[in-house]
Parts: structure tokens; C-alpha cells; sequence
């Protein structure tokens, strides 16, 4: 009896002890959201400040290996079964395939809602020149860098023609969101705003990246926007699941709070693990981490062509197996004999109970990636990357057995004209720094013709191996000898002591919750492969002659911003 | 007789102290005609005639390799009346697969080592599910293992199982017994602890470096065999597991470049001349993730048992019983089906196959696999007396086991964790044993089983 009542104080003890933790966990993230719309956005020109309760909004990302992909289960082609084998032509996604309807008419009636105050646009368009609000903490390589004038260079002048939405058109011009919405509006008009001070005039950071999205970049460089989002991508409560159909490795779409959407990667290898050295690059593991690390990389880099990415931590009872509807999902939950929670999803790779996810017990780490604009709303091409490999154990590709194969690739639309070679050599060298093997596609946005720039979807695959640099990446280059001008000025700069790439990379990758997001070798790999890179321009420059190899791109941007200037 | 053979040799070892000791030598009964699995005669007309069908068909193939202009590496088949798997075969008795002095035993290992392979191919399990691949399956069919049937130049043939996990790897602490690895030094390990339990049910089982290239891709003829042969971006020579690989559960197994150690464990009779049947252990597990069998909710489930034929008369749960020990040592917690030799009725031994899952955790003991032991309580008297020499310091089971397997040719073939989680299981089921004599009595507990029984009085 005494030793039950003892229990007693105990068991009272540890509520309360729970209790405290629980109204500082909640208490937490409103803390510090507060304190950083506060910071960040009294230096923002704009009137709007990211609403209290940001929202994301989804967008199903076209994964080129998906969708329509395999045909029925690799019966007939056993040894290319590891491959990712994409379909050439998937332009139009079905939307019904992606998600449960419900959350869509409900985003396609945000949007609509939004579009409303179409005029408001202009100003996170012109985000691009605000640079005040750098965030200079304790972080002094990475501010330094951005500090740089190569990264002030400005973009050309932007017309309707060069965003991706013109808010007030863009609903008008697609009848499917229209016509969602007039069905939708008869039940749930309350639901219109979410929560909190989230109303008519403000938007929600998911919305203010898809807005700034426009011909030149995904996003500005100094956008407060994204660091709002990344910091939704972390805090926001997840309200739905589903497995994302077709996919080859497990992929989550989750939805938040007030409908906006990411892409969940669950880590399924340690941040030591190295890919064996008899693993296909097609059947390789995609890396959560490596998404993560990616958009870093990118944003350093200047490119500003990945969709931002954060790690987060997910329980997974109560943020995916008690959240979803997905029947085949939660079938595949189960306790492991260490107690631990382990769910292995449907898909055809990795899909079993071989390579169960197991939490600790029931902690799981991943990347949530922000989801693109619907592709309802802004359709995306896709192309197939000229040096795409074989996908096959003992094929060779065509530029694999051909030196001269740029020179066909050169002539041929649309890499004859603009600056779509270009942007290739530039993902080229980006790939080459991840050791990223699987670019089989790449894609942009409709809208935008030919001239614009190509988004660097889908990089789970880099950063596998850090002992090893896989020269056949950067054959693009050694074919082609092309490079920017801009990129050439950024990578000499990179490989500079005081602006080392490994150094800012770390810096950078600090600021995420899954710190330390890259172990040390592969950071030291990045310099490495980077001296690689510029030994392979230097040596184009050698034999070809510096004007042939450089594309001035610098003065014709000066030359356009100097107009443009307001 | 055997005493005085002991005292002549100097103590080196604590293997050849084992088996020099009493409980070690104890004669065996004389064996009539029926005791004994195959009669010579029999058993030689039926290989007779697999070999001229095999030289027939070889004939055949490399008429049709030279039409079409395939050089043959030359693959000389000898038939030997005096092959050690022959006498393998011949030697398997009533009481046991071999007998304790038996030098066949040493020469078999040693032609599984070394004996050139003649040809390579699918075991029949594999063959039997026709290439039909299931993906939804938790659990997957034997047959969708990589294993292989070799085929050895004196027509013996053996079970290669490649390597799959490093020594050191442990079964991750998240794995179901039933997606375990299977593991080579496992396979070996278990033939060399069931030697020095004395229960001589696990056949002869040696670890071997097999060529891929040389001995498994250009030996085969199975054209489906062949076509999972490639070569990964290291260029090592690697093959899959076709069902497995499809379901993308398993990636393949590499050479390096093409050399690949695996087990090879010795065909036991053709099932048409020496019939076996497979019986479903009473303590077999659910095979799911949540569900439970009644042992493992129900004390007293081994009343229940002890009623049923045949496990109501005879040796029959005595021999489970070792079967329980066995695995436990090893923690294969897979043991689901047990096979018998029909020749030998109900008190046949029990055959201990497949023991490529134990071995996967040192850090770990799996005492739900002792249930039959905790349950019955209840064990063969020459166990108990062999496990109590084996836990005394001058006999020690890890000593032997590590002296035992130091013969293998992929010495080492288990970590020291290993070994000294041998010890600490033996304690265990000592411990056990113990606590049923305090509650039941010593007569209860330890049967002095029929078959000790006999040697003893003869």
C-alpha cells in the first residue's frame, strides 16, 4: 500500500512534468514565428506579411520516373528491372491521381480567393531586390558570399509574359478550377479562412513562392518568403497522407493545417552509409539528406532551381498512420520485434518488409520538399535529358560511345538557340558536385517556352558515394566546352579559401533541423569534385579559346537591369 | 575398449578430449537390414542410372554447343563406387545421419571443399514455383532463396548458399524471423555444433570460396540461371535471386571479382529412393506481424501436445526437445517444419535443415525457442548429460566449437561474440532443465531415453 501511494506521487509527477513539455512544445513554434515575421519582415518592402499561420500549397511534383512508367511489373525485362525507366511523355498528369480531391478544390478555391488581389502580385515579384534582409547572425562565410557582386546581379525586368501566374488571368483561363470551385462553394464557405489572422489580403508563404515563381528563377535570392516556408515545411500540422502512386522508391505527399502540400522522403540510410560499389546508379537508395543537402547547394550555387526542402522529424502514429486514409499505407503498419514502429508502403521499390522504416519507436526523419503550382494551374514540360543513361546493365548510351555527340545535340532544338545548353552544363556541374547519376529528365515550366530555366526536380540520389567522383557526370561539359559566365565567376569563386564551398555548404546546412545534414567526407568531396570541374574548363578554355567556351551572360543581364532599374 | 584408446594420446586439444570422453563413446547397437537407410546395391543401381542419364545428356549438349561453335571448357565427370558422398549416404542409420568415428565423414568435407563443379542449377523448390514471383508476400517461399545445387565431378552434389551479410553483421534489432538473412557460416556453424551435441542430424556442411565465373555462370546449363549473371559498376562478376530481385527485396550477390564464399552442405538420398516427410513443428511461429500461436499464450500447451500422435509415444517430443536446444544455441527462430525419414516410422530422428538464420544476433537470446524444453519439461537423459560436460571449463562449448570450426576453410567462420553467447545459452537451458527438476523431481524431468537405454545395457 505505502509503495502504491508512492506510485502515486509519481505517476502525478511525471503528468505534470508531461503536461509542462507539452504546453512548451506548442508554445515554441508560435514563439518563434512570431519573432521571425517580426524580424523578417519589417525590412520588407512589402505590405504583406506572411500570414501567422503560413500556408503551403500543394503541387503534385511530375516525377518523370512515375506516373506512367512500367509497364506491368518488369516481367519481360528482368535485368533493366532496377531501372527508373520514365515515360517519355508526361506532360499532362491526371489530377485525380494525386491526391484526394477534397484538398484540391480547397487550394483551387485559395487560389481563386487570392486571385482576387491580383494586384498585390508585383510586390513579391520584386522581392528579387530586396536585400536588406540577409540574415546575418552568427553565420559570416555564408552572408559574405551573398554579399559577393556576383550574387547581386539583377534579373531583367519582368512582364506578365514572365511570371508564371498572372493572378487575375490564370484562374479565369482554367475551367477545371473553376469549375471545382463552383461545386465546392456550396457547403464549407466558412472553411475559407483557415485559422488565425490569416484573411483576404494576406497570403500564405506556400502561395507567395508559387507567385514568385517567374522565367528566370523559382524563387528570388533573398526572399524572406523562403525562409517562412521552410520553417512551415518543419512546423505545420501534418492533416493528411497519402502514398504517392506510381513512384519507384516510398514517397509521401503530406498535406498541412490549411492545404498546403510537400514531399516526404523517409531516410532510409544512415548519413554514414556509403552506396555499395556494386550498386547500379539506377538501383541506388534515394537519400532524404541528399534532398535536403541539394537545395542548399543549389541556392549556393545561385541556381535557385530546386523547391525548398527541410528535414523534419515525423511520428509516425499520430503524423502518418493516424492522419491517413490511404488503406494500403496503413496496412503496412506494424510493431517490430524491438517495438519499434515500422511501415514499409507500396511501391515497386524497396517496398517491403525487407526494407521496413522503422522509427525509434516511432520517430522517422525525413525531407518535405514544397510541392510546385498544381500543374492544372501552370503545366510543366518535360524533356529528356540528352546524356541520359542506359538504364541498362550492359548497354552503353550513345554519348558514352560517341566524342562528337555534342556537336549532334548542339544542332538540335532547343538546344540550338537560347540558353537551354547552358542550363544543362549548369546541371550538369550541379550533379557532378552531388554525384548524382539519375538525371534521366528534367523539366520547366510551360508557360514559358523554350527560354527559361529548367527546374532540378527529384536530386535523392546525389551524395551516395564521397570516396568516389563519377567523371562520366561532367561528360556533358568535356563534350560541350560551353559554359556561363556567371557560373564559371561562382564556381572560381567557391573553390577560394575564404568562400569555400564545403565551409558555406556546412554553414548553410546548419540552419536545418536535421543537422548535420552531410558528414564531413562529403563536404571535403564537393572541393574536391569542384577543382574537377574547373580543371575540365580550364582545359576546354586551353584548346578552344576562352570566348568559346564562356558565354558572357553578365553584361547582357547588366545591360537589361540598368533599364530596368526603377 | 575406447578408454584405454583415450589414454594413449596427449591432451592437445579439448575437441579430441570431447570425443574421447565416455559419454562420447558409448557403442552403438548393432544395425540389421532395417535400420539402416539404403542397401548398397539399391543405391548404387539407382546412380548408375543418373549417371548414364547425366553422360547422355552431356553428349547431347556439347553436340549442340560445337554446332553452334560454343567452346566448352572440358568438365570431366568420374563415377567412383568409392565416393565419400556414397558412403555418406550408405552410412545413414536409424540413430543418426553418420556415425561419431566415422572418417568418411572428415573426406566428404574435404571433396565439398575442393572437388572440381561440373554443373550448376536451380534446387527443385526454386524450380518448383515456375518462376511465378508473388511481390505481396511477407513471407517468401524457401524457394525464393538464392541458394544452388552443385554438382561435383565425383557426381556428388551440394547446396551452395553465398554469402549474404559480413561476420560481424548483426539481424537488425526491427527484422522479423522471417526476413532474416540467410547466412553461409551459419549453415556451416550448425553442422559443427550438432556434431558436438552428438546429435548428428545436420548434414556434413564445409564453407568453400566457389569461382562464380568458372564454377556457377560457364558450368550451368540453365539458360534462366545464366541470364542473372551481370556485371556491376565495381566489375565484379554478380548474380540474383531472380524473385527476390524482382520484388526488389535483395540486391544480388558479388563476387571479387569472382570469387564468393558460400556453404556447400552435402545432398542428403534422392527423395524417390530414401522418402522423407515434412511434418510442422507443434511450436511453430504465426508468420505474421501481430498474429500468436497458441503455444505461445497457453503454459500448457505441451499437455495438449503430449496427447497427440505421435508426440504421445516414443522419442518423438524428446527429439523436438533437442531440436529446441539446438536452435536455441543458434537462435533460428525459423524452425517451422522438421523432416523425418519414412523408412524410420515415428521414431526416426528428426532432421535439423536449414539452419542459415541462426546466428544473426550474439547480443540476444530467444527464449521463446526453448518453449517446447520450459513447457514439457522434460529432456533425454544423454542431452543433459553431454550439456553438462560442455559447460564445465575442460570441455567448454565455445572451446570446441571454435577449435571444431577452425578445420573450415572460411575460418573464422563466427565472431567470438558468437561463441560466447554459446556458453551463455547453454547456461540458459541448464537453468532451465533445473528449475523443472526443482518443481517436478529428477525422474519427471530427465527420460532415460530408449535409445541410451539400450547402449548402456549392451
Amino acid at each position: 500500500m505505502i509503495l502504491f501511494r508512492k506510485f502515486r506521487v509519481l505517476i502525478l509527477m511525471v503528468f505534470l512534468i508531461a503536461c509542462t513539455m507539452h504546453i512548451m512544445i506548442d508554445l515554441l513554434p508560435k514563439l518563434e514565428r512570431r519573432a521571425g515575421s517580426s524580424t523578417g519582415n519589417s525590412a520588407c518592402s512589402c505590405s504583406h506579411r506572411p500570414s501567422e499561420e503560413p500556408q503551403s500549397w500543394g503541387k503534385q511534383r511530375a516525377r518523370p520516373g512515375a506516373e506512367s512508367g512500367w509497364p506491368n511489373k518488369h516481367t519481360l525485362r528482368i535485368l533493366q528491372d532496377f531501372s527508373n525507366e520514365p515515360s517519355s511523355n508526361l506532360t499532362s498528369h491526371s489530377l485525380e491521381k494525386i491526391t484526394g480531391a477534397g484538398e484540391r478544390t480547397e487550394a483551387f478555391k485559395k487560389m481563386e480567393h487570392y486571385a482576387q488581389n491580383g494586384e498585390t502580385k508585383k510586390h513579391f515579384i520584386q522581392d528579387t531586390d530586396v536585400v536588406k534582409n540577409l540574415p546575418v547572425k552568427g553565420f559570416t562565410r555564408l552572408s559574405t558570399l551573398f554579399e559577393h557582386p556576383l550574387y547581386k546581379t539583377a534579373l531583367p525586368p519582368l512582364t506578365d509574359e514572365d511570371t508564371l501566374f498572372n493572378v487575375n488571368t490564370d484562374i479565369r483561363f482554367n475551367p477545371k478550377a473553376a469549375e471545382n470551385q463552383e461545386w465546392h462553394n456550396e457547403g464549407n464557405e466558412e472553411e475559407y479562412t483557415p485559422t488565425g489572422e490569416s484573411s483576404a489580403d494576406s497570403y500564405p508563404n506556400w502561395l507567395r513562392f508559387h507567385i514568385g515563381i517567374n522565367r528566370y528563377e523559382l524563387y528570388s535570392r533573398h526572399n524572406p518568403v523562403m525562409d517562412a516556408l521552410l520553417k512551415d515545411l518543419v512546423s505545420q500540422r501534418i492533416t493528411s497522407v497519402a502514398m504517392k502512386s506510381g513512384g519507384t522508391q516510398l514517397k509521401l505527399i503530406m498535406t498541412f493545417q490549411n492545404y498546403g502540400q510537400a514531399l516526404f522522403k523517409p531516410m532510409k540510410q544512415t548519413r554514414e552509409q556509403e552506396t555499395p560499389p556494386d550498386f547500379f546508379y539506377f538501383s541506388d537508395f534515394e537519400r532524404h539528406n541528399a534532398e535536403i543537402a541539394a537545395f542548399h547547394l543549389d541556392r549556393i550555387l545561385d541556381f535557385r532551381r530546386v523547391p525548398p526542402v527541410a528535414g523534419r522529424l515525423v511520428n509516425m502514429t499520430k503524423e502518418i498512420r493516424d492522419v491517413t486514409r490511404d488503406k494500403k499505407l496503413w496496412r503496412t503498419f506494424f510493431v517490430s520485434p524491438a517495438n519499434n514502429i515500422c511501415f514499409y508502403g507500396e511501391c515497386s521499390y524497396y517496398c517491403s518488409t525487407e526494407h521496413a522504416l522503422c522509427g525509434k519507436p516511432d520517430q522517422i526523419e525525413g525531407s518535405l520538399a514544397a510541392f510546385l503550382p498544381d500543374l492544372a494551374l501552370a503545366k510543366r514540360k518535360t524533356w529528356r535529358n540528352p546524356w541520359r543513361r542506359s538504364y541498362h546493365k550492359r548497354k552503353k548510351a550513345e554519348w558514352e560511345v560517341d566524342p562528337d555527340y555534342c556537336e549532334e545535340v548542339k544542332q538540335t532544338p532547343p538546344y540550338d538557340s537560347g540558353t537551354r545548353l547552358l542550363d544543362i552544363m549548369d546541371m550538369t556541374i550541379f550533379d557532378f558536385l552531388m554525384g548524382n547519376m539519375d538525371r534521366h529528365h528534367y523539366e520547366t515550366f510551360e508557360k514559358f517556352g523554350n527560354e527559361t530555366f529548367i527546374i532540378h526536380l527529384d536530386n535523392g540520389r546525389g551524395f551516395g558515394k564521397h570516396s568516389h567522383d563519377e567523371v562520366s557526370i561532367l561528360v556533358p561539359l568535356s563534350q560541350c566546352c560551353r559554359v556561363k559566365k556567371s557560373t564559371h565567376l561562382k564556381l572560381q569563386l567557391l573553390a577560394k579559401e575564404e568562400y569555400k564551398l564545403s565551409a558555406v555548404m556546412a554553414e548553410s546546412l546548419l540552419k536545418d533541423r536535421l543537422t548535420p545534414v552531410l558528414i564531413q567526407p562529403h563536404l571535403d568531396a564537393m572541393d574536391r569534385r569542384l577543382r574537377l570541374v574547373l580543371k575540365v574548363l580550364a582545359d576546354c578554355i586551353e584548346k578552344e579559346g576562352y570566348s568559346n567556351v564562356v558565354e558572357d551572360d553578365l553584361d547582357e543581364e547588366s545591360a537589361h537591369t540598368a533599364t530596368s532599374r526603377r | 575398449p575406447t578408454g584405454q584408446d583415450a589414454g594413449g594420446k596427449k591432451w592437445g586439444s579439448k575437441l579430441e578430449r570431447l570425443f574421447a570422453h565416455p559419454l562420447y563413446n558409448i557403442r552403438s547397437p548393432a544395425l540389421g537390414d532395417e535400420e539402416v537407410l539404403l542397401q548398397p546395391e539399391d543405391l548404387m543401381n539407382y546412380y548408375k542410372r543418373k549417371v548414364s542419364r547425366w553422360e547422355r545428356h552431356q553428349k547431347y549438349y556439347n553436340e549442340v554447343a560445337a554446332a553452334t561453335n560454343i567452346s566448352l571448357p572440358d568438365r570431366e565427370a568420374v563415377f567412383d563406387p568409392e565416393a565419400s558422398w556414397l558412403k555418406f549416404h550408405l552410412g545413414i542409420n536409424r540413430y543418426a545421419l553418420y556415425s561419431r568415428d566415422d572418417p568418411n565423414v572428415e573426406r566428404l568435407l574435404q571433396d565439398l571443399r575442393s572437388t572440381a563443379v561440373i554443373n550448376a542449377d536451380y534446387t527443385q523448390d526454386e524450380k518448383a514455383l515456375k518462376g511465378v514471383c508473388d511481390c505481396s508476400q511477407v513471407v517468401k517461399p524457401s524457394g525464393h532463396h538464392l541458394k544452388l545445387a552443385l554438382k561435383l565431378k565425383d557426381f556428388g552434389k551440394a547446396m551452395f548458399k553465398p554469402m549474404r551479410q559480413e561476420r560481424d553483421q548483426e539481424t537488425p534489432e526491427d527484422f522479423f524471423y522471417f526476413v532474416d538473412f540467410q547466412r553461409h557460416n551459419a549453415e556451416i556453424a550448425a553442422f559443427h555444433l550438432d556434431r558436438i551435441l552428438d546429435f548428428r542430424r545436420v548434414p556434413p556442411v564445409a564453407g568453400r570460396l566457389i569461382n562464380v565465373t568458372d564454377e556457377i555462370l560457364l558450368a550451368t546449363q540453365n539458360e534462366e540461371l545464366r541470364s542473372v549473371f551481370f556485371t556491376s559498376p565495381a566489375n565484379n562478376t554478380c548474380f540474383f535471386a531472380k524473385c527476390l530481385y524482382v520484388c526488389k527485396t535483395e540486391y544480388a550477390v558479388c563476387g571479387n571479382p569472382d570469387m564468393l564464399e558460400g556453404s556447400m552442405s552435402a545432398y542428403l538420398p534422392g527423395l524417390s529412393i530414401a522418402p522423407r516427410i515434412s511434418i510442422p513443428s507443434p511450436w511453430i511461429r504465426s508468420y505474421t506481424f501481430t498474429g500468436r500461436e497458441e503455444w505461445e499464450v497457453n503454459p500448457f500447451y505441451c499437455d495438449t501436445v503430449k496427447q497427440l500422435y505421435p508426440y504421445n509415444s516414443g522419442n518423438r517430443l524428446l527429439n523436438i526437445i533437442d531440436m529446441a536446444i539446438f536452435d536455441f544455441l543458434i537462435g533460428n527462430m525459423d524452425r517451422h517444419h522438421y523432416e523425418i525419414f519414412t523408412k524410420f516410422g515415428d521414431d526416426g530422428f528428426p532432421l535439423h535443415f536449414d539452419n542459415a538464420r541462426g546466428f544473426g544476433k550474439h547480443s540476444h537470446d530467444e527464449m521463446s525457442i526453448l518453449a517446447p524444453l520450459t513447457q514439457c519439461c522434460i529432456i533425454k537423459r544423454s542431452t543433459l548429460l553431454r550439456l553438462k560436460l560442455l559447460s564445465q571449463e575442460e570441455y567448454r562449448l565455445s572451446d570446441v566449437m571454435r577449435e571444431s570450426l577452425g578445420h573450415d576453410m572460411l575460418r573464422p567462420v563466427l565472431t567470438e561474440p558468437h561463441l560466447l553467447a554459446l556458453d551463455r545459452r547453454l547456461q540458459r537451458v541448464l537453468r532451465v532443465v533445473h528449475k523443472c527438476v526443482r518443481k517436478l523431481g529428477e525422474a519427471q524431468v530427465v527420460a532415460v531415453d530408449f535409445v541410451e537405454s539400450h547402449r548402456t545395457t549392451a
